[in-house]
């Protein structure tokens, strides 16, 4: 692919959410704003396919005067965040026309909405292409800043309650990060000298040996504690599970499927940099013990919820810290799975999301004890939730099962990898297998109790055919095939970005 | 040519960061919410000079534009949009805070020595003029933090949010002489948003729960 | 020997003279801010005077404790006024004691008047004597912690070499931020100790809120002018130490009579300016509640171990 065509890309990827923001606030009707949303949304899609295709052909690009790189893992990224975003523009065409109908919400908010979720969109692709770290850092910040209002989109006390929480938590923690990036551009003008590009990913790589090692241990603790509030790991994830639930069903997926992924991307960076001058250790025993933690947590918390919406976030912070432990175990096959594990992650649980909206919507309730027998009532959604559920619950069809064998293989074979338990390499497994049966009981008898039984009376039954089906059967066929082939193009993506997280 | 020597010129930036850090524990002992407001521009100002200090002394002429920015933006534009949400809430001072202010003098007093042991095995390689700002520098981060634990009320919380803000730029000036401008410009563009949001926030709080106490934010809970 | 004899004459007469002007000084500015004439800022040696001559009454429950203490006081005072340097830096004393010793006569003052309220057996002295002992307890830390930051940076707990070694400038200019903060430090310790606004207000008899003048408030007659004397002169040591340890230039560092007359000048230009700030903020500030006191002097404590910490990492 020739400089031109890559440029063409590259700003299709950045101007189709911007300009779609832009539209979305002077058109009026919503009709003309979904039309806008899916333009915007299949122009990032198209871009993002030709992006993968230059990535898979010649390793990585720059472009725009290198502002922008792009390799393997940061095109995988941008492939999960078109494809959850399309899945989500879809399911938000029935969903948000149906809170209009209802008179939730004002139709001009919608104006408003659209502008937020593609300004979220735009800041979560710029993070994903940035070459500098200060950029993807101002653009992490601003998905916060974007993301905010729409998780107190429905103006209810607990909402504005959770997008407070939200916004402080999440500023505070970036801002340590910021420090972090602050840390690593001054180790890194001790070696290049005075220039505005030091901290560039593409420069910071050719000299990540001569920084100092005191320095960057110092910038990935901060990096880590900050952008790991961003992916939600214990204990900076309280703002999480009340965020999920009283965000609206397509931003919820959203959150828990995309932008967790690009604070885990963030980080995955950053580690990079730090690994080729500090011995890996470090990063990877601070990965995989925060990973571990959150990962326990998680599954014990999943135990006792009486709430659907909070039991995905949960979950979600369940996976998020399989997945660091699988990076941090580090190897091709930690750092295989734990990617395998994200992108399967995103797709199962933006799935779960989309199901919960509708049972949400039909229920008026959020507690798994009042939903029953949704078999009977929703029958599309119940497949949807059971395909999500027992994928994220990782039962041995479904390919979150494979990306958990192998993560907790890689645990297995090196340990966790730190000083201080490198003689005990047994126990973190059994911490791991233990808390996975207790997430995957938890989870499983919490869906089947929603699936089957007597639906309540009140209830009405039988479910409309609309636009927001697609992407559940889209998403539910997907995570289904995915267990028994990947295409051939993906695996490509996959094995090359695992590459690029082991050779080091 | 710098008109000054080295020595000196690294005193009066060291003066200009303990003052920055003088003012936070002001902001840390303060109840009232308008004077944390004043405190708060006090040490942007203290900021936006100590930077611009840096700037004449090194010759670096991107900072004066960061300088700039401090003022208008933290120094004047953001402390209005905090007192137009004070005097929108009706809401003078602190009564109740997570932990009482001698405590939470004291535990600042211990951050300052934390933010100074880690800052030690790194502070030999930065410039001679600022390398001390830069345990100042986190010092004010961790207070900033810590704050934001110890106080109830949301503009309170901001105000720490935008301390901490302070001290990651004086931090940012300290180590390196500025980050990339593009970068700086981001920052100021992202901290100036989260303010504008949080004054709406506060605004929509005290609609929903007749207070801004975030004491009272404990509807959702396991 | 004879030099130092006359040293210790100029320098008590210089502070028994000086004490009073500084109360009155601090009344008037807070008069003309309030916009009235005020009194004259003489008229506290008028109002020793009248004391010195009435007739003192004791109460029948007081004991030799009660008698002794406005003695104790004006000596231990006088003898902390010695410890410092004033208009030169060689102290009359320096070879019987350091700043700790300056402390431990203070608190000796403190102690005693803390006793005499108790003794007296009105409700009110006990009231006040526990109020100081809050504030008392709580202003010594910060009070040794800030001189000890001072200390450190001069290299030498004397306050006479103190003084001389930033006279000459050879600590201050290093070294400004732990200066800096001591200084804050100490103009909050010297408010608290020497009971102004806002910690106490010396013009009040409101039994809610006074803490010193409940203390003293059965003495009369020459008792009650040695009290009121004893604080005019200890507010006049802790404006002279701020003034000279954070700020010393001009102090005369010879015994020459020229040198000396500089000194005395400056030393009384420095008094007098801490004097009107010390009226400004008086008339800035409303008295603090007496469980916020804990707040402000917290802040100094803190203020000086930051000194401390600053000059270690500084010097690092």
């Amino acid at each position: 692919m020739s400089d031109f065509t890559t440029t063409i890309a590259v700003s299709l990827l950045l101007l189709a959410p911007l300009v779609a923001g832009g539209l979305s606030l002077l058109l009026t009707g919503s009709r003309w704003l979904h039309v806008t949303n899916l333009t915007s949304i299949g122009t990032l899609v198209t871009a993002e396919v030709m992006i993968a295709r230059a990535v898979l052909a010649q390793g990585s690009l720059t472009a725009l005067g290198e502002i922008i790189y792009i390799d393997a893992l940061s095109s995988l990224i941008l492939f999960i965040i078109g494809t959850v975003g399309l899945a989500c523009s879809l399911y938000m065409r029935s969903y948000m026309d149906e809170q209009v109908a209802r008179g939730v919400i004002a139709p001009k908010r919608l104006n408003l909405f659209f502008f937020l979720f593609h300004m979220f969109l735009l800041a979560m692709v710029t993070a994903t292409v940035a070459n500098s770290l200060g950029v993807q850092w101002v653009a992490i910040e601003a998905t916060t800043l974007a993301t905010t209002f729409l998780i107190a989109f429905w103006r209810r006390r607990e909402s504005l309650e959770a997008g407070w929480k939200y916004l402080i938590l999440c500023s505070v923690g970036i801002s340590l990060a910021l420090f972090g990036v602050v840390l690593m551009y001054y180790s890194s003008l001790r070696v290049l000298g005075d220039v505005s590009s030091a901290l560039n990913i593409t420069q910071l790589e050719q000299v990540a040996e001569q920084l100092d090692p005191h320095i960057l241990k110092l910038a990935f603790v901060f990096l880590f504690v900050g952008y790991g509030t961003k992916v939600g790991l214990v204990p900076m994830h309280s703002w999480l599970p009340d965020a999920y639930t009283e965000a609206p069903a397509p931003v919820a997926a959203m959150l828990a499927g995309v932008l967790e992924t690009v604070a885990v991307y963030a980080i995955l960076r950053c580690r990079s940099i730090v690994d080729q001058s500090v011995p890996p250790d470090f990063s990877g025993g601070l990965l995989a013990v925060f990973g571990l933690v959150s990962f326990a947590l998680a599954a014990f918390f999943i135990l006792v919820q009486h709430n659907y919406k909070r039991l995905f976030a949960y979950s979600s912070i369940e996976h998020m810290g399989l997945a660091m432990v699988g990076f941090g175990a580090g190897g091709p096959i930690g750092s295989f799975g734990g990617l395998f594990h994200l992108v399967n992650h995103a797709f199962a649980k933006s799935l779960a999301f989309f199901a919960a909206g509708n049972i949400h919507r039909r229920f008026k309730t959020v507690e798994i004890d009042q939903v029953r027998g949704l078999t009977t009532v929703l029958p599309w959604s119940a497949l949807a939730l059971l395909i999500a559920g027992l994928a994220l619950s990782a039962l041995p069809p479904f390919a979150l099962f494979a990306s958990e064998l192998q993560i907790i293989t890689a645990l297995g074979s090196s340990g966790l990898p730190s000083e201080w338990t490198q003689s005990n390499t047994g126990f973190p497994v059994v911490v791991l297998l233990f808390c996975s049966l207790v997430a995957f009981g938890g989870l499983l008898y919490r869906i089947t109790d929603m699936a089957l039984g007597a639906a309540p009376k009140d209830v009405v039954t039988g479910e409309q055919w609309s636009v927001g089906h697609v992407p559940i059967i889209l998403l539910g066929a997907v995570l289904v095939g995915f267990c028994w082939a990947l295409p051939l193009p993906l695996q490509q993506l996959f094995e090359a970005a695992s590459t690029l997280l082991v050779n080091r | 040519m710098p008109l000054m020597t080295p020595p000196i010129g690294s005193q009066l930036v060291d003066l200009g960061s303990a003052l920055l850090l003088l003012t936070c524990f002001g902001i840390v002992a303060q109840r009232r919410l308008s004077a944390c407001v004043d405190l708060f521009a006090l040490q942007s100002v203290f900021l936006s000079l100590t930077v611009t200090l840096v700037a004449f002394l090194t010759g670096v002429h991107h900072i004066y534009i960061a300088a700039a920015l401090t003022i208008i933006i933290k120094a004047i534009v953001i402390p209005r949009i905090l007192k137009k949400v004070i005097e929108r809430l009706n809401v003078s001072r602190e009564l109740v805070m997570n932990i009482n202010v001698p405590a939470s003098l004291l535990i600042s007093g211990l951050l300052v020595m934390v933010a100074f042991l880690i800052t030690q095995p790194i502070i030999p390689f930065g410039h001679l003029l600022t390398r001390d700002s830069l345990a100042i520098a986190l010092a004010i981060v961790l207070i900033g933090f810590f704050t934001m634990i110890a106080r109830q009320k949301a503009v309170t919380q901001m105000i720490a949010f935008l301390v901490m803000e302070n001290g990651l730029f004086l931090g940012a000036t300290a180590a390196t002489y500025g980050m990339p401008l593009i970068v700086e410009l981001g920052v100021f563009f992202d901290v100036l948003v989260a303010a504008l949001i949080a004054g709406i926030y506060t605004n929509r709080l005290q609609d929903a729960f007749d207070s801004v106490d975030t004491a009272h934010l404990s509807e959702l809970r396991e | 020997m004879l030099d130092v004899f006359l040293l210790i004459l100029m320098q008590t007469v210089v502070l028994l003279a000086a004490a009073p002007l500084s109360v009155g000084l601090i009344r008037k500015v807070k008069a003309r801010l309030q916009c009235r004439q005020g009194a004259s800022v003489i008229q506290p040696y008028a109002d020793l005077v009248k004391l010195f001559r009435k007739q003192p009454v004791i109460s029948s429950t007081a004991s030799w404790i009660f008698t002794a203490t406005p003695y104790i006081l004006f000596a231990s005072t006088l003898a902390a006024g010695l410890l410092v340097p004033v208009f030169i830096s060689r102290t009359p004393l320096s070879f019987a004691g350091n700043i700790i010793a300056l402390v431990y006569l203070l608190a000796l003052g403190t102690f005693f008047l803390m006793l005499a309220g108790l003794d007296a057996g009105s409700p009110f002295g006990g009231m006040g004597s526990s109020r100081e002992a809050i504030v008392a307890s709580l202003t010594e830390p910060a009070m040794m912690l800030s001189i000890f930051a001072i200390a450190l940076t001069a290299g030498s707990t004397n306050l006479s070499t103190i003084v001389h070694k930033t006279a000459l400038l050879e600590g201050i200019v290093t070294d400004p931020s732990p200066h800096l903060m001591a200084f804050a430090a100490l103009v909050i310790v010297a408010i608290a100790e020497t009971g102004r606004v806002p910690v106490d207000n010396p013009a009040t008899h409101l039994e809610l809120t006074m803490i010193h003048e409940a203390m003293i408030l059965e003495y009369s007659g020459r008792y009650l002018a040695l009290v009121e004397w004893a604080a005019g002169l200890k507010l006049l040591v802790f404006l002279t130490l701020i003034a000279n340890v954070s700020a010393p230039w001009g102090i005369a560092t010879s015994m020459e009579p020229a040198a000396l007359g500089i000194g005395l000048a400056a030393y009384l230009l420095k008094v007098s300016g801490l004097a009107v700030l010390i009226g400004i903020l008086e008339s800035m500030f409303a008295k603090l509640r007496l469980f916020r006191v804990t707040d402000l002097l917290g802040a100094a404590f803190i203020l000086a171990l930051l000194g401390l910490i600053f000059f270690y990492v500084l010097r690092g």
